[in-house]
Formats: structure tokens, C-alpha cells, sequence
């Protein structure tokens, strides 16, 4: 297990996932949803950076969501 | 490691040098020099180290007819956020049991420029980012985001909104010699369009939200249909929600 802490906006949790847990994990997960508050779209930062969905969460990280934004209909 | 450390020092014309003798915990005696010099860094060198860097300035200024506009100074842009109070909404309109819902995507209801009084709760920011160019200043995006008191940023059930909360505004003259006047033309654009269906979710929480009751001679405007206005939004966060100043 490791600890990741996640922020969308001015919330944020910290909680223990699996050691495989990726970043599309987490902006899968019914539970960090429900906690944040983020819907389907989203992306992950770190540092900054974007984070590809396939990549495992270093532990101990702070990873930031924010809404991804859609195209025209 | 908690080193114990003596410290003697020499000075040359373009280097401060410092020498450090730690005594390591294990007894082994180190010895650490430090040189300093002054750089003469390029500007575009600190113009790199200071690229995400913003400064917030409030009441930086007034938009006729709208209020004040605070600004988030970047490297590259400029975010304005102007608060406001009220949301023009030119839009078709149903009468059901009495109250006046939108109907955006109708081609048959009565459009009528409605303007809806946003509650003390409900916190409205319009967005304006601006980029300079060579000789003009241009407008780059606008959004519209709601607040609550906790500073939590969502996005009203309203169509011709991205999910980011990107206004769809059509095409505008967007170019102009400051900032105020691209601030000014963004939200004259903003107040004279219509919303359509482009982008429409369900209409559904729309018609919660934005509720009209006929008076005599105007329409108020009805609280939303929820205990919690935010359950009928879509709670946002972007780069761009970061710089809201309010």
C-alpha cells in the first residue's frame, strides 16, 4: 500500500491505495470522486505536468486534478 | 547526520568562498567549501524561472455597467475576473404551473431577454483572459464560473458553457488597444447573446436553477428548486478557476 494525496480546487484527501494504483485509477475511482467532486473528464497533474492514465502513482505524491475541457457538440 | 561544524571564510574580487570543517557523528573529521559568486543572469533566463509565477492586483479596474475587474498578471497573459451580480439569459422561455423555465433548445417558445438575480450565495465571476501582441491587446477566452462561500468553483447547468467553463461566445471583435476595452467587449458580447442549445446537457437541472415568476410589469427572479444550488452544477478546477480573484 501507499499514501497519495489528491487536490481538485480548494479540497484535497489523503488516502492509502494499492501499490499498482494508477493515475487512471484514480480519475476512475467512485471514491475519490465522491470525496472531490470531479466528474468523467478530468486530467492529472504532477508537479505541473500532465500525467499519462497507464502511469503508477509515486508514493507519497500530491497529485492535482483539474476538468479537462470538451469540444463543441 | 548532525554535524558540528568550525567556519573560517576568504574573500577574492569575484567569488565569496566559505570553508566548513563538520565533524560527521561517526567522528570522521570533513572538510566542505562553499564558493558564491553573483550571476549575471539574462533576462530571459528569470523570465524562465518566473514563467508560472502570477501576481493578484484587485480593483485594478472599472467596466461601465458591470463593476470592477481584478487582475491575475502572468508572464504571457492576463486573467480578469469581473464579479457580477446578475446573468443576462436571451433565451426561449415556457410558462409551467406558473414559473418561467428556459427552453433552449425550443424553436417554438417566446424568447424574451430575462436577466436572473443571482443570490448572495451564488457568486458569479466572468473571465476574461487577455494576451498581449505586438501593438494590440487580445481577448484569448472567456469564461463564467459560480463560487460558493467556501471558494469551491462550479459550473452553472447552462448550455454554450464547456465542461471548463469556456464561454461560447461566436465571433467578436476581439483585438483592441487595452485591456479595459477587450474587458468591455467581452462582456457587451456576452450580454446581447443568445443561448442556444449548443453544448445542453439536460434541461432538467437548468429549469431548477433558473426560475422567473411574471409580476405585473417584470419578472422576478424565483430561488433555485434544490436545498443546495451547487447539487444542480458541475464542480470545476482548471488553471484558469485557479486565478480567479474575487
Amino acid at each position: 500500500m501507499k499514501n497519495i494525496t489528491v487536490k481538485y480546487g480548494v479540497d484535497s484527501i489523503s488516502k492509502q491505495v494499492e501499490d499498482d494504483f494508477t493515475f487512471g485509477d484514480l480519475q476512475q475511482s467512485d471514491t475519490f470522486k465522491a470525496a472531490l467532486g470531479f466528474g468523467d473528464r478530468t486530467k492529472a497533474l504532477l508537479e505541473g505536468i500532465e500525467q499519462d492514465r497507464n502511469i503508477e502513482i509515486p508514493s507519497g505524491a500530491t497529485v492535482r486534478l483539474e476538468t479537462a475541457a470538451n469540444t463543441k457538440a | 547526520m548532525k554535524p558540528a561544524s568550525l567556519t573560517g571564510s576568504g574573500l577574492s574580487l569575484f567569488t565569496m568562498e566559505t570553508t566548513e570543517i563538520v565533524i560527521k557523528e561517526n567522528g570522521t573529521l570533513t572538510e566542505r567549501i562553499i564558493r558564491e559568486r553573483d550571476l549575471n543572469a539574462e533576462q530571459s533566463v528569470l523570465d524562465a524561472l518566473t514563467d508560472e509565477m502570477t501576481r493578484t492586483s484587485r480593483h485594478v479596474l472599472s467596466i461601465p455597467g458591470w463593476g470592477v475587474a481584478h487582475a491575475n498578471v502572468g508572464a504571457i497573459d492576463t486573467i480578469w475576473s469581473v464579479p457580477i451580480k446578475q446573468l443576462p439569459l436571451n433565451a426561449r422561455f415556457r410558462l409551467i404551473n406558473g414559473v418561467l423555465v428556459p427552453m433552449f433548445a425550443s424553436g417554438t417558445d417566446v424568447e424574451m431577454p430575462l436577466v436572473w438575480q443571482a443570490p448572495e450565495e451564488v457568486r458569479l465571476v466572468f473571465v476574461v483572459r487577455t494576451i498581449r501582441e505586438d501593438d494590440y491587446i487580445k481577448v484569448a477566452g472567456n469564461w463564467l464560473f459560480a463560487r460558493d462561500r467556501e471558494n469551491r468553483t462550479y459550473r452553472l447547468p447552462l448550455p454554450n458553457l464547456h465542461d471548463d467553463c469556456l464561454v461560447c461566445t461566436g465571433d467578436f471583435k476581439d483585438r483592441f488597444e487595452t485591456a479595459a476595452e477587450c474587458i468591455g467587449a467581452s462582456l457587451e458580447q456576452f450580454r446581447k447573446s443568445k443561448w442556444n442549445a449548443d453544448l445542453m446537457r439536460t434541461v432538467a437541472q437548468s429549469q431548477k436553477f433558473f426560475r422567473f415568476r411574471p409580476t405585473n410589469d417584470t419578472f422576478e427572479t424565483l430561488p433555485c428548486q434544490a436545498e443546495d444550488w451547487t447539487k444542480l452544477c458541475d464542480k470545476v478546477c482548471t488553471a484558469i478557476s485557479e486565478r480567479i480573484v474575487l
